[in-house]
């Protein structure tokens, strides 16, 4: 079972916090059209970095 | 360097692999990028063994993005958690014996400075907390008392983690690990301070919980190495899975040690002040 962050859209405001606290290389991407955040899951370790430092609760880190 | 060199011909664009595609279409090379930047471009770093929530993955991925020039700069590594991630970066790689990156990376600069005499080629040190502080103490210092212009970056998790858990000079004292049941019986080696006073120009102390200021860090420093001397940066990454700490809590922890063990320092001469707010 592989573990990796998903992004509830509705909820990023964009500010990137994320992108500088991931370990890991291009899993995190800016979207800057529409000034979000996407993850590519199948590079994502699922350590939940992400998850703890995003101050509105749209990162969370589940089975895939 | 040209874009030239990495621009493949028509006839062979099919044959290569999407990542190298992915680095000529949007790689870091053809316009200057920083930390802030990160998501926007295809990093040079690629996929890496490194543990989910390693504090030296993040490391190195922060100082990848730092750098100014990706494209003219050489990475002089040693063995250890930190070259994992290294080996698979697209810039131009060198690996040594265990202790000897100075030494070569010194050399590697002397050369490149014939060879290149009107261009920069940033040689940059990067290594574990073992590499300098304990195996290669005497050629990282000796290095440095010979005001060699290259930049030393020390990935410090306070650990031999690679192995296993040993105690390396740079754990803290009376830290248990897997292979110091008893803890460490005598504290951090100084060498920020030994920095200070070898000859640096230029260090500053700082941890993965600040990517801006470890952005900002390892771009003086790579500046400074060119035109002044040694320069030096110590970044504190923490290990999740020899300090038995989860995964999501490695910026908490690096958090922690930055309020306590680990506060920013920056140490720099004023002539070197006056170069940097020119910039």
């Amino acid at each position: 079972m592989y573990a990796a962050a998903k992004i509830e859209l509705e909820k990023c405001i964009g500010c990137k916090l994320c992108i500088l606290s991931c370990p890991e290389p291009n899993v995190l991407l800016y979207l800057p059209e529409t000034k979000q955040v996407s993850v590519n899951q199948q590079r994502c370790k699922g350590c939940g970095l992400c998850v703890v430092i995003c101050p509105k609760d749209a990162l969370s880190v589940s089975s895939i | 360097m040209s874009t030239k060199i990495i621009t493949p011909v028509d006839e062979f664009a099919d044959c290569l692999p999407q990542e190298y595609k992915e680095l000529v279409a949007r790689g870091p090379y053809r316009e200057p990028r920083s930390v802030e930047d990160l998501g926007t471009f295809k990093e040079i770093i690629e996929e890496h063994p490194h543990c989910a929530g390693c504090g030296v993955s993040l490391g190195i991925r922060l100082l990848a993005a730092a750098l100014p020039s990706p494209e003219d700069t050489l990475i002089v590594g040693t063995p250890g958690c930190s070259f994992f991630g290294l080996v698979q970066t697209a810039l131009n790689y060198s690996n040594t014996a265990f202790g000897n990156q100075n030494a070569v990376a010194a050399g590697l600069k002397r050369m490149l400075q014939i060879r290149f005499p009107h261009v920069h080629k940033d040689v940059v040190v990067v290594a574990g907390d073992g590499g300098i502080a304990d195996i290669g103490l005497d050629l990282t210092l000796h290095s440095w008392f010979r005001q060699e212009k290259i930049t030393t970056i020390m990935l410090d998790n306070e650990v031999y983690a690679n192995t296993g858990g040993q105690e390396s000079g740079m754990s803290r004292q009376g830290r248990v690990l897997n292979m110091a049941p008893q803890g460490k019986r005598f504290p951090k080696i100084p060498v920020f301070e030994m920095a200070k006073v070898s000859g640096c120009v230029y260090g500053v102390r700082v941890t993965v919980a600040s990517p801006r200021k470890v952005g900002r860090a390892v771009r003086n420093a790579i500046l400074v190495a060119r035109e002044f001397g040694p320069t030096y940066v110590q970044i504190f990454t923490p290990c999740p899975t020899n300090m038995k700490f989860s995964p999501n809590q490695t910026l908490k922890v690096a958090k922690e040690a930055e309020k306590d063990h680990y506060t920013y320092e920056e140490f720099l001469s004023t002539e070197v002040a006056t170069y940097l707010a020119q910039l």
